[in-house]
């Protein structure tokens, strides 16, 4: 397992040149009014479906939830790209028994409340228009194994287009609860809810 | 009404220049492959939820319908974007009597089996991700001007970005059977959507 090397200052200038890529790449980014607890660290959980998820995930975390940014990797992703260490990427090898190890270490950087853990609970990228989250096993663990406050999050990012020929990015973003107050098969039907009505919510988004 | 116009230089330029921003822009463009039918023209619905729906369309039209591409516009958008004409879009103003020589234009066009005319039945933007595709009624107008002559093909696109930094374009294309008026039309496209989406939701890589 790679854990993190986060450097605050390059973390700091990467998320500003991403900032500036991202509002050149899309037409809009509209987040909906979302404010994580005071106090709670934030365990942000996203579908997984595009090149951008993980890049979206930073922007989030620094410029809506103000949280320092960690995000789970495939160990070979990260390996391609070990830069993303710098900026607060571990890695996950869902194929070994370092597995365990990589979940509990993503328990402990949100036992403090300044931070922020990505993971996509598909665990492999999957169509956006998909009805249906499924959630890894995996996940239920990690949420064992924290112990300081933590709210859990669920992040739906869907693209849309209107009247632009780029691309424009809508998140909805919902509180699934608290972490250890919420059994797994709550935080499943949670999500699952959430999804499907971000899906309607979508259809009649302003544009 | 504004109707298409033809130089053969504009045409040629603009012809290039959609090919080449769809070729730039996405990452690739599937579509299924549609038997048609060389005696008759093409009536061409698709749904509509970016501007890229007529490039991505006239790329189709220009790799398997091979036909004289035509399109039908909100007026103003004509106005503004002054080469769609040469591209062959024509206008339509809702809710005005104009509306009827656009309608009757359309269904001109398709009693001749060279051309193509692609409609956007839902007459406005809506979302990639509505599941159900509600017509204007208009197309049936169309249909009944130029009954016969013209083979209904239907288009349902959706976006997907997946592992590429651009995304993905897949435009699920059906022939239908005869159709008989509006609500008919409706429902076998729905139909089609439907089938669509779901092919649509399996995809994993």
């Amino acid at each position: 397992m790679i854990p993190a090397r986060r450097i605050k200052l390059f973390s700091n200038w990467f998320a500003i040149y991403m900032r500036y890529r991202m509002r050149r790449a899309f037409n809009r980014l509209v987040v909906t009014p979302f404010t994580p607890k005071p106090g709670h660290s934030v365990l942000l959980l996203c579908n997984h479906f595009s090149w951008w998820d993980g890049l979206w995930g930073n922007y989030l975390a620094y410029w809506h939830l103000d949280r320092h940014l960690y995000i789970m990797m495939q160990e070979d992703h990260l390996q391609k790209r070990m830069l993303l260490n710098l900026f607060g990427g571990f890695s996950i090898n869902r194929s070994s028994r370092e597995m365990v190890k990589s979940l509990q270490y993503a328990a402990g950087l949100l036992n403090d409340p300044e931070n922020l853990v990505v993971v996509f609970p598909q665990g492999e990228l999957i169509s956006n228009h998909t009805t249906e989250i499924k959630v890894e096993k995996g996940i239920e663990r990690l949420i064992k194994n924290i112990k300081g406050p933590c709210q859990i999050v669920y992040n739906c990012a869907l693209i849309d287009y209107f009247e632009s020929l780029k691309p424009s990015v809508f998140f909805h973003l919902y509180d699934c609860g608290v972490a250890g107050e919420v059994t797994f098969d709550e935080l499943i039907t949670k999500i699952n809810t959430f999804h499907r009505h971000a899906l309607k919510a979508q259809i009649d988004v302003e544009h | 009404m504004i109707y298409p116009q033809k130089n053969k230089l504009i045409n040629w330029f603009f012809h290039n220049y959609i090919l080449r921003i769809v070729k730039s822009n996405f990452q690739e463009v599937k579509f299924d492959g549609v038997g048609v039918d060389k005696s008759k023209s093409v009536l061409l619905l698709a749904n509509h939820f970016s501007w890229w729906d007529g490039f991505l369309m006239y790329y189709i039209n220009y790799k398997i319908l091979k036909k004289h591409f035509h399109v039908m516009v909100i007026e103003k958008t004509v106005q503004k974007v002054s080469f769609f004409k040469y591209v062959g879009a024509f206008s339509v103003s809702k809710n005005s009597r104009d509306m009827l020589a656009s309608l009757n234009y359309a269904s001109e066009l398709l009693n001749d089996p060279e051309n193509m005319v692609l409609i956007f039945p839902q007459g406005k933007f809506r979302s990639n991700f509505i599941d159900e595709v509600t017509f204007e009624r208009g197309v049936s107008k169309v249909m009944q001007g130029a009954a016969g002559k013209f083979q209904t093909i239907m288009a349902a696109t959706f976006i997907e970005n997946l592992q590429y930094k651009k995304p993905t374009a897949n435009v699920y294309l059906k022939a239908a059977h005869e159709i008989n008026g509006l609500e008919d039309a409706q429902n076998a496209y729905q139909q089609h959507y439907h089938t669509a989406k779901q092919q649509q939701n399996k995809i994993i890589v």
